[in-house]
């Protein structure tokens, strides 16, 4: 019995480091996601990601011309 | 040869597409099969032609059209340029792009998320000069 509980408290322990790596992961892979990329006259780019105020502009609109067409 | 541009104010929906400018984005749509649809919006932000049908919903589109021409320029002013001559923008309902035309107005296209954008790009950007000309002939 004892070894039973050690058991199940061992694979609770493997399932929640496994968790919490998985939800690290995808926490630190979405920062550098590019969204918007802008090319100026100039031949200069810039790249907005999702997560930044002015990307999520960009792309809220987008998302709505895309759903209706242009 | 000057570089096209994005600009544009306010928009607004009006204005017949002259034949040319229905054959110049045919041309461009039958060229680059990932365009899901297209249109262009004037220097003032006119919505000269649009592959949507007319009704509302075209006001709707050139608004919103209007508005990303408007953060684009934001954009440019931000990073101490004068405009943007290209956008693109990807979501998880696929791309919007934009190519500034020659003498301020903007060619819009929407592709599906796994189109071929940099193919898309060079077409827009192939077509432009019909696109002037015929855009030239509805002025």
């Amino acid at each position: 019995m004892k070894r039973l509980f050690r058991g199940l408290l061992l694979v609770g322990a493997l399932a929640g480091a496994v968790v919490m790596v998985k939800s690290y992961l995808q926490r630190t892979d979405s920062p550098g996601e590019e969204a918007v990329r802008i090319v100026f006259d100039d031949g200069a780019t810039r790249s907005l990601a999702s997560n930044t105020v002015e990307g999520q502009e960009f792309t809220d609109i987008a998302h709505k011309v895309l759903e209706i067409g242009v | 040869m000057s570089e096209g541009r994005i600009s544009g104010t306010e928009s607004n929906a009006g204005g017949a597409p002259s034949g040319a400018l229905e054959r110049a984005l045919g041309d461009l749509r039958a060229l680059s099969e990932d365009i899901e649809s297209c249109s262009v919006l004037s220097p003032a932000g006119d919505l000269q032609y649009s592959s949507h049908g007319p009704g509302v919903e075209r006001a709707r589109v050139a608004a919103m059209l209007g508005a990303l021409v408007g953060l684009a320029r934001r954009s440019a002013r931000k990073e101490g340029k004068d405009l943007a001559s290209q956008v693109r923008v990807r979501t998880e309902a696929g791309h919007l792009l934009m190519v500034g035309l020659e003498g301020g107005g903007t060619l819009v296209a929407t592709t599906a998320p796994e189109a071929r954008v940099g193919l898309v790009l060079y077409d827009m950007r192939n077509a432009r000069v019909e696109i002037k000309k015929a855009t030239g002939e509805v002025g």
